[in-house]
């Protein structure tokens, strides 16, 4: 329970937490977490001050400088993430010199990502419009989707251009670790948004449930039929083929390759392919849907969810369309929705379709050993696969959603008091883990691995434009449609 | 038995065994043949070294396609 980076997720995410509910007992144990604050690039040279860009998060914290809060941020995240990475057997030296990097970077793109002129959206929010009070001439007005985007770009040049320091940086750049653990985090803000608003949270759960178990119905018949009639691949390569592409990426894909006992370059070639699209998705999927839905966000989130195929790259494709759709809303109408809701979806239909790779991965060894290469009696499947494969980051994600609920539910006085306390994690924690998951997804994808992979890449390419893209949406569509999140307070 | 995967092949290392197939059910039947000697083993053990993954890969399985052979043995 200390080797895997799903576990560690859970330890230091849980661990976090626990640390926030002090709060309870009146300390604030969490509240050092700096924060990016919103500023104007002229105000700021002309009389610069290092507490108009950084502050830290909890009251009880306000009196210290931002840099000491910002330090304390990098030793708390430094020490608790080495320490993992020292269970993992990865080599502590140059983690702690790709963490370091990335943190710095991370921090760079965020603070430069919150310049009013590229967040604030022209609208009246509460009777204030703080677009035309901060007298800008011109703005991007994404929201707090700038500092994604920068974040991802940043990565981008450094995996394309500059290669020799993404080496450098590969042992840190951990982006399926960062997320998972601050899915767990997303636990808390469900559980928080969850007793504003049960019957949504609950309507979400159900119909993502439901969405994820019909579109895999069609999902990996439809892919598994195109790679053996139209692209004529082995029955092998055709599975594992299917798997990463309709399953859940990476871990599908390895975990059917061992189901099925397939050589291990196949498994290994279609996780290329799958990191590399997932950032194509990531970089296209939430201005498409933007563009194209921007009456249906849950939608949009939902099927996102089952298109993008790793935890990181949904995840973070999901925060982008959160930020993205809400400001686009904010804009065109002057309502401004609760964040969140969008990329809770988009994370819920991924938890779902995780949990289904252990019954999917036991199903297939079944079905090649009896049916297939027709060993019964030879070969052993065991059902315990399911457990093993289950992905252990979904444990914290619920335990720390029930409990906060459970908390807040049991001791209603206490509501404020669990909101206040956690706020740290739900916001600046959470966001720095998203951003840090952005930065070292660009570092470790190099567009130039698709160069030889061929029908592969075509396929790969066509079964997601052709199956997997419209059928995700039209399954989200007949489940979540008109789902809207709740305007904020 | 070690099970490993080197130049488009299987290959299975064991006590006094070094067994290689192009096909993995090839190999499973040459492991059978060679431990199907009375009193030999009923059931033999398969484990893929993990070396033949890259290492990024390995935390999605840590055991990739281990697996038991159930053996005929005669008689002793």
């Amino acid at each position: 329970m200390l080797s895997t980076e799903d576990w560690w997720a859970v330890w230091l995410g849980l661990g976090l937490y626990g640390a926030s509910l002090l709060t309870l007992a009146d300390y604030d144990a969490v509240g050092w977490m700096a924060r990016p604050r919103a500023w104007e690039w002229t105000d700021a040279l002309n009389e610069f001050a290092w507490s108009k860009l950084l502050s830290a998060s909890g009251t009880a914290y306000a009196a210290w400088h931002p840099l000491a809060a910002w330090l304390m941020t990098y030793a708390v995240f430094g020490v608790l993430l080495c320490s993992g990475a020292r269970c993992l057997k990865l080599d502590i030296k140059r983690f702690a010199f790709g963490f370091t990097v990335l943190f710095v970077l991370t921090w760079i793109c965020w603070i430069a990502g919150n310049e009013l002129h590229l967040t604030m959206v022209d609208a009246a929010v509460d009777g204030r419009n703080r677009y035309r009070e901060a007298m800008l001439s011109w703005g991007l007005q994404l929201g707090e989707g700038a500092p994604y985007l920068l974040a991802l770009l940043a990565g981008l040049a450094i995996g394309n251009f500059a290669k020799g320091l993404a080496g450098r940086l590969k042992e840190a750049a951990k982006p399926e670790w960062f997320i998972k653990t601050a899915i767990v985090f997303l636990g808390v803000n469900l559980g928080a948004m969850t007793i504003e608003a049960t019957g949504f949270a609950i309507e979400l759960i159900l119909t993502g449930a439901a969405a994820t178990f019909v579109a895999y119905l069609f999902f990996w018949p439809l892919v598994y039929a195109m790679a053996r009639r139209l692209f004529k691949l082995r029955r092998d390569v055709s599975a594992v083929l299917a798997s990463g592409i309709s399953v859940c990426g990476v871990s599908a894909a390895i975990v059917t390759g061992g189901a099925i006992r397939a050589r291990p370059v196949i498994p290994v070639t279609v996780s290329m392919l799958v990191v590399i699209f997932a950032m194509l998705e990531l970089i296209v999927l939430p201005g498409v849907y933007v563009f194209l839905f921007p009456d249906q966000p849950v939608v949009n989130g939902a099927a996102l969810g089952m298109t993008v195929k790793t935890d990181g790259a949904d995840a973070a494709a999901g925060a982008l369309l959160d930020e993205l759709m809400v400001s686009r809303h904010l804009q065109t109408t002057g309502e401004q929705w609760q964040t969140g809701w969008i990329l809770s979806a988009a994370v819920l239909t991924k938890i779902w379709i995780d949990v289904f790779i252990g019954v999917w991965a036991f199903l297939l060894a079944l079905v090649w050993v009896y049916k297939v290469e027709k060993q019964a009696g030879r070969v052993s499947v065991a059902a315990s696969e399911i457990w093993f494969r289950f992905p252990k980051f979904v444990i914290g994600y619920f335990v720390a959603w029930l409990s906060y609920l459970a908390i807040a539910s049991s001791w209603p006085e206490s509501a404020a008091t669990l909101a206040s306390g956690t706020g740290a994690l739900q916001s600046p924690m959470r966001h720095m883990l998203f951003m840090l998951t952005f930065v070292a997804m660009g570092v470790v994808t190099d567009f130039s691995k698709l160069k030889g992979l061929g029908r592969l890449a075509l396929l790969y390419a066509l079964a997601l434009v052709v199956v997997i893209a419209p059928i995700a949406y039209a399954v989200a569509y007949v489940f979540h449609r008109g789902l809207v999140p709740p305007l904020a307070d | 038995m070690e099970l490993r995967f080197e130049s488009g092949r299987w290959r299975a290392l064991g006590p006094g065994v070094d067994l290689e197939h192009s096909e993995l059910r090839g190999l499973d039947a040459l492991i059978t043949a060679a431990f199907a000697v009375p009193g030999g083993p009923s059931r033999v053990h398969v484990r893929f070294d993990l070396d033949g993954l890259p290492r990024w890969l390995r935390q999605y399985h840590a055991h990739y396609c281990n697996y038991v052979l159930r053996v005929h043995t005669p008689p002793g």
